[in-house]
């Protein structure tokens, strides 16, 4: 289990979702991916993706200025 | 002398080098600057052309010239690529000669490539419109199609031309329907994405197109592995999807040359100022176009404008003035929709990307630029490029001022 930091501060649209998905596909079932951003789409992009990926949405937090989504990768198949 | 190597003799590296021998014309003829392009591709080729090869089945012979051709009488073309670039104690070596050459400046341009060896079965089973051998395979392939299911879209991050996932769909129904067979064929476009294109106003622009033209969507599909027997592309989260012929964009990588070289991130994109182009703790060093780790697309027109920036600043250094230029973060990708019409994907580090409908005249403004090209190449059309980017064109900074107002900070 890791926790990968994705770094995507002062990236626009598509920026942030980019590193997500790049993160994503080295990323295990069980790690953590915290993906920090300052582009406030960051928040419904980070839900819908994870809805639509079925992984876990752990949290959104914001602290001046910057986006922390914590998501938990679950869903992909043939992973431990 | 002060000798200045660029690695990569692509639109970047020409537009660099062009760039260069224009500024330092007196000080190149004096025999007090010297500048060289390594590239070991005997022809240069205008990339985003091979849509047309491969939708259209345009000569492909068309779209390239031999790289000499599009440098200044004054630029060395060395015909090989390099093995090695040493920023730290500044020398190159020749990838086939093996010969090291010394540098006081560098500035490394040698794109990126796609990498379908990432996903278990892509490579026996895609054919990419960005492989030269590949376009034309598919204009054979779409030529004799008789009907069935054509899967094309995004088969992993990150990839070139954004826009030309969207356009090879567009120009599949195009063609499709004007051979009176649409309706034998299934379009299925996939994507790792939550929407048909990556920036939320062009997808609210390009999504209608998809649904009036009944093209299927499968968003926040993430390409895991394709099963070339059976035809099967599966997700990562156990989805999947058949077809019939697949065209699918695989995820691009730089040459080994970056990806093994300590200025290179753990994904193997050069470390670069997102401003001034440096490469990071060398400020003699610059990266340029597609291989750059910057937060934007990775297309020409980014080189183009990058390349601007760096000639001016490596020229303003040696000649001792203060104007030094900063990138803007410009991009502005042509996205063809079929039938001729067109719309740009346009935007800056700071300015989002605008909503542009398609229209007629933005294709031929498309099919201008691909006229274009090669003059603008050899620095005849910078002018043009100033007046349609504005002030986008490039940012300055002299004397620690920044000229333009509204721009983020450097770095990244």
């Amino acid at each position: 289990m890791a926790t990968i930091i994705v770094d995507s501060r002062g990236t626009a649209c598509p920026g942030p979702i980019t590193d997500l998905i790049r993160a994503y596909r080295k990323a295990a079932n069980g790690d953590l991916i915290e993906l920090l951003a300052t582009d406030v789409g960051i928040k419904s992009d980070a839900k819908a993706w994870c809805e639509r990926t079925r992984n876990e949405l752990v949290g959104i937090t914001e602290d001046a200025g910057t986006y922390k989504a914590v998501i938990r990768i679950v869903s992909k198949r043939g992973m431990a | 002398m002060k000798r200045i190597i660029v690695i990569g003799g692509g639109t970047g590296g020409a537009v660099v080098a062009n760039g260069l021998a224009r500024h330092l014309k007196k000080e190149i003829r004096k025999g007090e600057v010297s500048v060289t392009v390594f590239d070991g591709a005997k022809f240069h080729e205008f990339q985003p052309a091979y849509l047309a090869v491969a939708f259209h089945g345009s000569n492909e012979n068309a779209i390239r010239r031999p790289t000499s051709s599009l440098l200044s009488s004054s630029v060395r073309l060395v015909d090989e690529n390099c093995s090695k670039i040493d920023l730290a104690n500044k020398f190159v070596v020749g990838e086939r000669s093996g010969k090291r050459s010394d540098f006081e400046y560098a500035a490394i341009a040698v794109g990126c490539i796609p990498d379908p060896s990432q996903i278990p079965g892509l490579s026996e089973a895609n054919l990419d419109f960005h492989t030269s051998n590949h376009a034309k395979k598919i204009f054979d392939r779409i030529s004799k199609f008789q009907g069935g299911k054509i899967v094309t879209g995004i088969a992993g991050l990150p990839y070139k031309c954004p826009p030309s996932p969207n356009e090879s769909t567009f120009l599949l129904h195009e063609f499709f329907t004007k051979r009176g067979m649409r309706e034998k064929v299934g379009l299925c476009f996939i994507t790792p994405y939550l929407r048909p294109y990556p920036a939320e106003p062009m997808s609210e622009v390009i999504e209608p197109l998809y649904k009036e033209r009944k093209i299927e969507t499968l968003l926040g599909f993430n390409v895991e592995s394709v099963d070339p027997i059976r035809k099967i592309v599966y997700s990562m989260e156990g989805e999947s999807v058949s077809y019939d012929e697949l065209f699918l964009v695989p995820p691009h990588i730089t040459p080994d040359v970056i990806r093994r070289s300590e200025f290179s991130d753990s994904d193997g994109w050069v470390i670069a100022n997102k401003r001034d182009l440096h490469v990071k703790d060398y400020d003699y060093a610059f990266a340029i176009g597609d291989n750059t780790n910057l937060p934007i697309s990775k297309a020409g027109v980014e080189a183009h404008l990058e390349g601007v920036v760096v000639a001016n600043n490596i020229a303003a250094e040696i000649k001792g003035t203060s104007e030094r230029y900063l990138f803007t973060g410009r991009f502005q990708c042509t996205m063809e929709t079929g039938f001729r019409k067109a719309t740009f994907v346009v935007g800056t580090y700071d300015k989002p990307v605008k909503k542009i409908r398609p229209s007629f005249t933005n294709y031929v403004q498309k099919k201008i630029m691909a006229k274009i090209y090669w003059n603008a190449e050899l620095g005849r059309c910078e002018w043009l490029f100033r007046m349609n980017f504005g002030r986008d064109y490039y940012d300055t900074i002299s004397n620690g001022k920044t000229a333009a107002p509204a721009m983020s900070p450097m770095g990244q």
